[in-house]
């Protein structure tokens, strides 16, 4: 056939058409010319001779030009620019959307699972991205937060301290690297806060320095943050959280400069910042800590952890090495408190943001990745199997002019249209899941600042994985569609072709999926041995809550008072007071211990957890002591001063002498100028555990409340029987009534099965999402599984049918179709367990209590596949028994 | 009887007998531009025809008119065409071509007396 086109696109060159509409009279034009030679063709002329012919149509002269230039069309703007090869494109990208849309709506059950296969994959990866994305990737939600460091001392015998507020203020005066520098008691306590009314309510409080609020670079709501000449003048000030002031004070701007009554005593409230100060800490106010002027002994009140804002333009480096030349003039200037303290900068997103959690978000992405490929893989091959039964379809395109690029163009289409909506389903998927997310991610695993939502970045994210998922799953089937042999055409059967490419499909399906149940096989395993660990006490039935009397001197007779009381209360068996909750919450952290006589650098002296517990507090928890004696009447205030060790610290640090009798000088670990304070082992308890996962054991050093007597103790009430819930209501009844002043705060309250439950709760978070992904991809590679066995039997229904007819049983065909089914999955299998057993060891410090290389857990993952593996065979292979060989070989 | 000439249908063309030609023959079904072609030059028994260069601008005319519509066909594994088909608009104006056309033939048949005018 001639090519009309140059010759029409001359004589209508000099209209200077709009590119389009020119394209548009050339394609009808060539069309005319076209028929009109073919006719002649069939006519009998000579090629030749029908183009000139048919070129002959054409008058002498412009006529075309002359009379299509009077016409409307000739006198349109020409635009977009001449020689736009994008129209086409355009065009034909447009025809293969309304060809791919109406393909699709006439087999809706077959896009229906392809999507929700897809929304299902991209919806879970969407959810994890918005928790990775919170946790690994976005930066602290603070102005040039990049810039923000935490800072905490180091000495010889600790390598992370608490902040002195003396050394602070001087970091802050005489360095030259920072914006400002602030402090924050590491503890959220509370503080009573008494009504007009004359009722009152606890509320959490936290301390801070002035400049804390600056170096975080968070600016007031109303009112402002604290100042220096705050701190100077001495007047006591709170600043509240945002959702405080709006909940509790219907965000009244008139509250600022009025005082509140805490503790019984004014504080002016100074201004309202925003929830993300909450970083700080999980508290609805803070109150301004004195840190100028301090006397000098206060050097040696190591309470505070400290943050910073770099000067901008001024590195982590340069920070360091201007704070170390400050240190090194403190050290020099106050050699009895100074010597040997130096100074850490860490980026605060590094403090905040834990190694744990950053392993678990990347442990969920591997995870979700993985589900996201077996989705994929499942829905190619759906749409191999239909590619494949449209062969004849794509061969008669072929037939007709249409070229490879073409088909491929139109397959792709076809997988990207499918993937964009299995990506919208997927979208609601993950805003469903982020909108009940909060209720199941465990307390204390994110940090107050990190939210996962849903937000541009999340959607953003969702539409590039439908996108790359659509190209990945659509090339398969694509390259199948596009290479149509022309013997297709003819063929009314379905050729095999793709099974080979369904199989590798199906065993990596079911790779990946074995992979991800021995990494959820793993970590339900290190949640069974983390719930049997021996806590050590056993006493159930244990309500404990933090009571935070006002100091007095009479504190002592408070407990004791609040301890009768409770006593006389019906279902109560035993009340003891102590600093640590087993498995929770140590109040105290850890000492330097010193044994006398065994000559130990500061360095290598032993740390312990230090508790202050009563003499009750043993038989309340049923711990047993297993040498010496517990705390009693002897040990009284001017007594002479007494400690118990736990058995661990026994056996490492007294295991040369009896540990009775032995004498230990505690000391604050924080300080190494500190003359401690020494006292005698009178006992030794049984182990507690410190972390339900810990891998050494927890080195403990008790010693009594009455000769140690302080604010802020736990109490513990051992029911008799039933719910110990109930006993709460007329627990704090009974320290209401010992409490003369009305200022004691009791909050936190809980059950130590409630703690037990907290401490375990990451490993229950972890254990069960990756076991519902595991499930998910078992599932989902089964159903990949039970696809391609289908189509194989279908392909292969005639060779079972000759089989038959020459005398094959059933058994023969059954090893014929189970036979490569199981080999499909023993490949898949035995390449799970492979790289499962390398990749178990990224999880390893998730682990406890089991090894990654589990042998139990690989040989139920094995079996579980295997079993499913048979139960998604069973309908291929009946299927295949029942293959009538008259009806196969009638069917050719 | 001798062929009209290319001269006189063009200048039928802009009198508007040609219009009444294309309206008349996509009244009856939508058709594509050589099919039109073949049909005039059919049934006139090859006494009339379009030139190529004549047909197109007179189609697109009666669409910029508003008289018919042309819509692109798709048909698998061919090069697409364009099909015309009678508006609304087009069918009153057909209508109306009809009644003049007849009221001028049968006034020239009164005058010539010609059975065969």
């Amino acid at each position: 056939m001639p090519d009309w086109k140059p010759d029409l696109r001359r004589r209508l060159a000099g209209l200077q058409l709009p590119p389009a509409r020119e394209a548009a009279i050339v394609d009808e034009l060539a069309q005319h010319l076209d028929d009109h030679y073919r006719d002649l063709i069939a006519g009998g002329a000579e090629p030749a001779e029908a183009e000139r012919l048919a070129l002959a149509d054409f008058q002498a002269g412009d006529v075309l030009a002359k009379y299509i230039a009077p016409l409307r069309l000739a006198s349109e703007p020409s635009h977009p620019p001449p020689a736009a090869p994008g129209q086409s494109l355009l065009a034909a990208l447009l025809q293969d959307i309304r060809y791919a849309a109406r393909s699709l709506r006439r087999q809706p059950a077959f896009a229906a699972v392809t999507m929700l296969t897809l929304a299902l994959g991209i919806g879970a990866n969407s959810a994890i991205f918005a928790l990775v994305d919170a946790t690994l990737l976005r930066p602290l939600p603070f102005p040039d937060a990049g810039q923000l460091v935490a800072i905490s001392e180091r000495t010889p015998a600790t390598p992370e301290a608490w902040v002195s507020p003396v050394n602070m203020t001087d970091w802050s005066t005489r360095s030259q690297s920072f914006v400002a520098i602030g402090g924050t008691a590491p503890n959220v306590a509370s503080m009573v806060l008494a009504n007009a009314d004359g009722s009152t309510e606890t509320i959490p409080r936290q301390w801070v320095s002035h400049g804390v609020f600056d170096a975080l670079g968070v600016t007031s709501v109303a009112g402002r943050t604290f100042q220096r000449s705050d701190d100077l003048d001495r007047i006591e000030r709170v600043v509240l959280a945002e959702s405080f002031w709006r909940s509790r004070f219907n965000a009244d701007p008139g509250i600022i400069g009025t005082s509140l009554r805490l503790d019984g005593d004014p504080y002016v409230v100074a201004g309202v910042v925003p929830d993300e100060a909450q970083i700080l800490g999980r508290t609805s106010m803070w109150a301004l800590r004195n840190v100028e002027n301090l006397p000098p002994a206060a050097r040696r009140q190591y309470s505070l952890r400290a943050i910073g804002r770099l000067k901008p333009g001024v590195t982590l480096e340069e920070a360091r090495a201007d704070i170390d030349r400050v240190a090194a003039d403190l050290a020099r200037e106050f050699p009895a408190t100074n010597t040997g303290r130096g100074v850490n900068l860490v980026p605060l997103r590094d403090t905040i943001i834990g190694g744990d959690l950053r392993h678990t978000s990347t442990l969920f992405l591997g995870v979700v990745g993985v589900v996201l490929f077996i989705c994929c893989a499942n829905v190619a091959s759906l749409l191999l199997t239909r590619t494949l039964a449209r062969r004849r379809e794509l061969a008669l395109r072929t037939a007709l002019g249409a070229d490879r690029r073409r088909l491929t163009a139109l397959v792709l289409t076809e997988s990207l249209m499918l993937a964009i909506g299995g990506g919208a389903i997927g979208l609601a998927i993950a805003a469903l899941v982020l909108r009940a997310a909060p209720a199941l991610i465990p307390d204390g695993l994110l940090p107050a600042t990190v939210t996962p939502t849903l937000d541009l970045r999340v959607a953003a994210f969702c539409a590039v994985t439908a996108l790359v998922a659509g190209v990945l799953f659509g090339l398969v089937p694509a390259w199948h569609g596009a290479s149509p042999a022309p013997s297709q055409l003819t063929s009314t059967r379905v050729t095999g072709g793709g099974l080979r490419t369904r199989q590798w499909l199906v065993a990596g399906q079911i790779a990946t999926a074995v992979i991800v149940l021995v990494g959820a096989g793993l970590l339900v395993r290190t949640l069974v041995a983390v719930g049997r660990v021996d806590r050590g006490y056993r006493a159930d039935r244990v309500l404990t809550m933090m009571v935070d009397p006002p100091g007095s001197p009479s504190l002592m007779a408070f407990y004791n008072e609040v301890e009768r009381n409770i006593r006389a209360l019906p279902g109560v068996r035993d009340v003891a007071w102590g600093t640590t909750i087993p498995l929770g919450e140590s109040y105290l952290g850890d000492v330097s211990a010193e044994v006398a006589g065994a000559n130990m650098a500061p360095a290598d002296r032993p740390t312990a957890d230090f508790q202050i517990v009563s003499a009750t507090y043993f038989s309340a928890l049923d711990l047993p002591i297993v040498a010496g004696r517990g705390f009693d009447g002897r040990d009284t205030a001017d007594g002479q001063r007494v400690c118990m060790v736990n058995e661990a610290f026994a056996q490492r640090h007294l295991r040369e002498r009896s540990p009775i009798g032995a004498r230990l000088t505690l000391r604050s670990q924080s300080s190494t100028t500190d003359p401690g304070s020494e006292c005698e082992v009178v006992g030794v308890v049984t182990q507690v555990k410190g972390r339900p996962d810990e891998a050494h054991d927890l080195m403990q050093v008790y010693v009594p409340l009455l000769q140690n007597t302080i604010g802020d103790v736990f109490l513990f009430v051992r029911g008799a029987s039933g719910d110990v819930n109930a006993l709460s209501p007329a627990v704090r009844a009974a320290i209401t009534r010992a409490d003369t002043t009305q200022q004691t705060s009791v909050r936190d309250l809980q059950t130590l099965d409630d703690v037990m439950l907290d401490a375990t709760s990451r490993h229950r978070f972890r254990a069960a999402l990756v076991t519902a992904f595991a499930s998910l991809a078992l599932v989902l590679a089964m159903v990949g599984v039970f696809g391609v066995l289908l189509y194989s039997v279908q392909q292969s229904a005639r060779e079972i049918g000759v089989r038959r007819a020459l005398g094959a049983g059933t058994a023969d065909v059954l090893r014929l179709v189970a036979g490569a089914g199981a080999r499909v999955i023993g490949a898949g299998v035995v390449a799970g367990l492979a790289f499962a057993a390398l990749g178990a060891r990224l999880i390893s410090t998730m682990l406890f209590g089991v090894e990654p290389f589990d042998p139990m857990t690989f040989a139920g993952v094995a079996s579980l596949v295997a079993l499913t593996a048979a139960l998604a065979m069973a309908a291929p292979v009946w299927r295949a028994l029942r293959v009538d060989p008259v009806i196969a070989l009638r069917n050719e | 009887m001798t062929a009209i000439n290319t001269r006189t249908l063009d200048r039928e063309l802009k009198r508007g007998s040609a219009e009444l030609l294309i309206l008349s023959l996509l009244d009856a079904r939508p058709r594509h531009g050589y099919e039109l072609s073949k049909l005039i030059r059919a049934r006139s028994n090859g006494r009339l025809s379009f030139h190529i260069d004549s047909l197109y601008p007179l189609l697109y005319r009666l669409e910029e008119r508003g008289w018919i519509k042309g819509t692109w066909v798709e048909r698998a594994g061919a090069r697409r065409r364009r099909f015309y088909k009678v508006t609304a608009e087009g069918r009153k104006v057909l209508a109306a071509q009809r009644k003049a056309w007849r009221a001028f033939v049968d006034a020239v048949r009164a005058v010539t007396g010609d059975e065969n005018a």
